[in-house]
């Protein structure tokens, strides 16, 4: 039964090789976007944190995304 | 209604939704696959090399539909000047793209059983891989022009010109002769497909789209956080 599952009746080649295909592109690119992201995220937290008290202050109050941002960040870590 | 996608408004909310998303993907995943590749059953002409459909189809729809996508909202900040829209597109073309290529692979796999080729200039298949092109070409102008502005105004015209090529790839069956079958679904309901192929294939187009909110919403946040970044300097 196994066996039949995994030939396919001839067409398994063809069929694993397809979701394989699939699947591994779709799992690259999510690694890839990932990372990306994580990278961007530790290089803004960074940043954010290298400021001066009263640049941070000043940052903070004028981007809503940075505030939010560094809320979740610190919550994260 | 604009309003809705302005950073801002919707930062936190991706998070939660990329929490969200993870949480459901797999389960949704497992049981797709068990529909798509034990429980629907074979054709009674192709035999199990149906299977490949339950990604090929989902893969040609999402390829069509992002590009479709991409060029609505391409126009909209075009006549609205929304800036938040172009870096919705930018985020949208690299999935457009790999599933247009995934469907133009497993398309040329599934040929080899089916008609006994890995590839023909067959009206749709080449239809499918001029869509590819433009993809790449919205993508490169994003990366190889360095002014922002002059940049989004190339990748929008390049998408409102190869949007033109969307209706040739759906009815490049009905126009020419193909090798390529004509469409077994359609919305007006008269689909030919059997219910019992017919949902697995929802399953895998359910999953693969979220996986396309999952990749979405995480490269919408890299360009604000990208953004954000720049402006830093200038704060």
């Amino acid at each position: 039964m196994i066996q039949n599952f995994i030939s396919m009746n001839g067409y398994g080649t063809f069929v694993w090789l397809s979701f394989a295909i699939t699947f591994l592109a779709c799992g690259i690119v999510y690694y890839k976007t990932y990372k990306t992201l994580k990278k961007y995220e530790k290089d803004f937290a960074k940043e954010l944190n290298q400021l001066s008290e009263a640049e941070r202050k000043l940052v903070l109050e004028k981007s809503k995304v940075a505030s939010q941002f560094l809320a979740s960040y610190n919550k994260s870590i | 209604m604009f309003d809705l996608i302005n950073p801002s408004k919707i930062f936190l909310w991706i998070e939660k939704l990329i929490n969200f998303i993870n949480s459901i993907f797999f389960i949704l995943l497992i049981i797709a696959l068990t529909f798509a590749l034990i429980l629907s059953p074979p054709d009674y002409l192709q035999g199990d090399s149906v299977r490949i459909m339950y990604v090929h189809v989902p893969s040609a729809w999402i390829g069509l539909a992002s590009f479709t996508v991409i060029a609505l909202l391409s126009i909209l900040s075009f006549i609205f000047k929304i800036k938040n829209l172009n870096l919705i597109t930018k985020s949208i073309a690299p999935i457009g793209l790999l599933f247009t290529c995934l469907a133009i692979i497993t398309g040329s796999i599934w040929g080899q059983p089916t008609w006994g080729t890995w590839w023909a200039w067959d009206a749709r298949i080449t239809s499918m891989l001029v869509l590819s092109i433009f993809y790449v070409l919205f993508i490169l102008a994003h990366k190889l022009i360095e002014k922002e502005d002059l940049a989004i105004k190339v990748s929008n015209i390049i998408a409102v010109i190869g949007v033109i090529n969307i209706p040739v790839i759906r009815y490049s069956v009905d126009w020419w002769n193909t090798l390529h079958q004509p469409s077994s679904i359609k919305i007006d309901g008269t689909s030919s497909i059997h219910p019992s192929m017919m949902l697995p294939l929802m399953l895998m187009l359910l999953v693969l789209l979220l996986y396309c909110a999952l990749i979405l919403l995480m490269k919408y946040k890299t360009e604000i956080i990208r953004i954000k970044k720049k402006n830093i300097k200038r704060i």
